[in-house]
């Protein structure tokens, strides 16, 4: 400790620093540098999140194994259901190849979400309560880009990984079955990540405008239940809403909280379900656009409220 | 021009008041009462660049909040405030590069990893030039000796250690203004003083315009030249610490020791006995009357020794905290 104090008086060694001059260079920072900036502090989160999941490598493990286990077990589930038929509903073309097409689908949005923003969401829940929100709006940077990315949660991937494989046995059955085959075509390849990316932000704007009520309610426990309700619904064809009972369903999750794009349009773009395709799937397709252009709009919207009401906690 | 404006700031929060009891819980589900809490009720405040000043005040007086109000993590009910020409619950980027807010209860720090490595995304995030971060981290580091500790992760670090490393994380781009709450808070007296003489060398270097708020008189004493009471949300008080005493206090403590064997048993028409201690007696007595009551004490007992002196900082405080709440 002496020898701390003493290191104090070195002081003197902090040269007054040219504070004017990095003021200068951050007045009006250029598009490409601010871009190049906030690549840098993402990267750097992958980074840091990294290295503490291999802190917790036991933890990490065991993580990966639970995610791949669970998938494991909805594969033989829906490999049963194929033994006892063709075809998921009539004529709607979801086949046993088709349909694990969409399985596959389901699983890299899921994926996706669950590694770069579930954690996220959750943690800024709880920010809002603990009032560790903040130092986040201490920082120079976009409040909702520091919240959504901050940590990334690398076993999730595992998932996304089992994604790739199912989707490497059923593209390979379809195009090598006697009976209609199906090559998706250099169009499909292009359009599917983009639909799946779309997917990917509609889930991301539903989950941030459930995290930003807890500004409001105080707290949000329920976010998670609540998450896995709506998004139950993403994840089977939409042909199967077709009843008298499932229409209301059917228009509310298509056109006020659209999840229901979410697969279906990535899902039909590759494992072309109908063939030739009809004309409501491209309005589909296109209105899966609009949707996320909606979705991140209100719930960027939404998020700058909520901070407006913030009111940070007790220190 | 000052670099801290702050005009008429108020803060009310509507707070749910909860009821004892189930049945009442219950009934709260429908019915809701709130209550407004003023925690800042107008506060009036200005500041010059390069001074260092004390926010002192007792709990719920409204300091953290006024801190919090002018780093822009919350908006105001009413009221103006400019931080070097910002609005700070604009939060704009360019105001948010100039300041940094250090909360002695809370940390940023990223809990499962070594302190360098949020340094490092403390370095994204400010856009800081390498040779420029590096240059700074070496000096911070070193001042206050915690080099080696920079690999480990912070939650294995004492609380005075994850102290030290917070302060780096705040000062790494070079703030202009720096708000401090309870810096010192629940540190011993070493870590304490190791900080206290850090902020102040820092302080002189830089000139850093540093606003502090503390419970610890010594922190304050050892700091600022200027030290602003705020109880009960309002400035009660604006000046030095010596002022304080002037103003708040009309009495002296005089201590009078008594020859042997003198125990005289009317000295209370003289002031307050504060302390029986034969052969001291300490006395509370007003300011005005001190030079009669020494005239005569002296003149009709046989005394050995007698002093004068002010009361006590934190007594005077104490009782001011007192009055306003």
């Amino acid at each position: 400790m002496g020898a701390e104090l003493m290191s104090v008086n070195n002081l003197s060694s902090l040269s007054s620093q040219p504070v004017a001059e990095h003021r200068g260079e951050s007045e009006s920072p250029s598009r490409l540098a601010e871009f190049r900036r906030y690549l840098r502090v993402f990267l750097t989160f992958a980074r840091n999140s990294l290295i503490r999941d291999m802190t917790f490598r036991a933890d990490f493990i065991f993580h990966c194994i639970s995610s791949v286990a669970w998938t494991a077990m909805n594969v033989g589930f829906y490999v049963l259901v194929f033994r006892f038929t063709s075809m998921i509903g009539q004529d709607t073309g979801w086949g046993r190849d088709e349909f694990f097409l969409f399985l596959a689908t389901v699983w890299f949005i899921n994926s996706l979400v669950q590694a770069f923003f579930m954690p996220n969401a959750n943690e800024f829940s709880e920010l809002i309560r603990t009032g560790g929100l903040d130092f986040a709006l201490l920082k120079p940077i976009d409040t909702q880009f520091l919240i959504s990315f901050r940590r990334i949660e690398w076993s999730a991937m595992s998932n996304f990984v089992v994604g790739l494989l199912i989707a490497g046995v059923s593209l390979h059955s379809m195009a090598t079955r006697p009976e209609s085959p199906v090559f998706p075509s250099l169009m499909s390849w292009i359009l599917y990540p983009f639909f799946v990316g779309c997917g990917v932000a509609i889930m991301y704007s539903i989950m941030i405008c459930l995290a930003a009520t807890s500004v409001w309610l105080g707290r949000n426990q329920s976010l998670y239940d609540f998450w896995f309700y709506i998004t139950n619904f993403s994840r089977y064809p939409m042909e199967i809403y077709d009843t008298p009972l499932g229409r209301p369903l059917l228009g509310l999750f298509t056109l006020v909280i659209p999840v229901l794009v979410v697969v279906n349009v990535p899902a039909r773009i590759l494992a072309k379900p109908l063939n030739p395709r009809a004309d409501w799937e491209w309005l589909l397709a296109a209105w899966a656009v609009i949707a996320t252009v909606l979705c991140v709009a209100f719930s960027r919207w939404l998020f700058r409220l909520s901070l407006k009401s913030y009111r940070s906690a007790s220190s | 021009m000052p670099i801290i404006e702050v005009r008429e700031l108020t803060k009310y929060y509507r707070v749910h008041r909860k009821r004892e009891g189930l049945g009442a819980s219950f009934r709260g589900l429908f019915r809701r009462e709130y209550t407004e809490v003023q925690a800042v009720k107008g506060i009036n405040l200005t500041v010059e660049a390069g001074e260092f000043v004390a926010f002192l005040g007792p709990n719920g007086a409204g300091k953290t909040t006024t801190l919090k109000l002018l780093s822009g993590v919350i908006n105001p009910t009413g009221g103006t405030a400019t931080v070097m020409g910002y609005v700070p619950w604009e939060r704009r980027n360019e105001y948010r590069r100039r300041f940094a807010l250090v909360m002695g209860q809370k940390n940023q720090l990223w809990w499962d990893l070594p302190a360098q490595e949020s340094y490092r995304l403390h370095q994204q995030i400010y856009g800081i030039p390498d040779d420029r971060f590096r240059h700074t981290l070496d000096e911070l580091t070193d001042l206050l000796d915690v080099t080696k500790l920079l690999g480990q992760p912070v939650r294995e670090l004492s609380l005075g250690e994850r102290m030290k490393m917070e302060l780096i994380a705040a000062l790494l781009h070079s703030p202009e203004v720096l708000f401090l709450d309870e810096p010192t808070i629940g540190l011993d007296v070493i870590a304490q003083h190791t900080i206290q003489q850090f902020l102040r060398h820092y302080q002189q270097e830089r000139g850093t315009t540093i606003l502090l708020t503390s419970h610890y008189m010594k922190d304050v004493a050892a700091l600022c030249q200027r030290v602003v009471i705020v109880a009960g949300g309002l400035v009660q008080y604006d000046g030095s610490l010596a002022g304080i005493v002037d103003q708040f206090s009309g009495k002296k403590i005089v201590t009078l020791q008594f020859a042997v064997g003198v125990r005289p048993d009317d000295l209370a028409r003289h002031g307050t006995v504060l302390e029986t201690q034969w052969p001291r007696v300490k006395l509370g007595i007003t300011r005005a009357d001190v030079p009669r009551v020494l005239a005569e004490t002296l003149r009709d007992y046989a005394i050995e020794d007698v002093s004068v002196e002010d009361p006590p900082l934190e007594e005077v405080i104490a009782d001011l905290f007192h009055q306003v709440s």
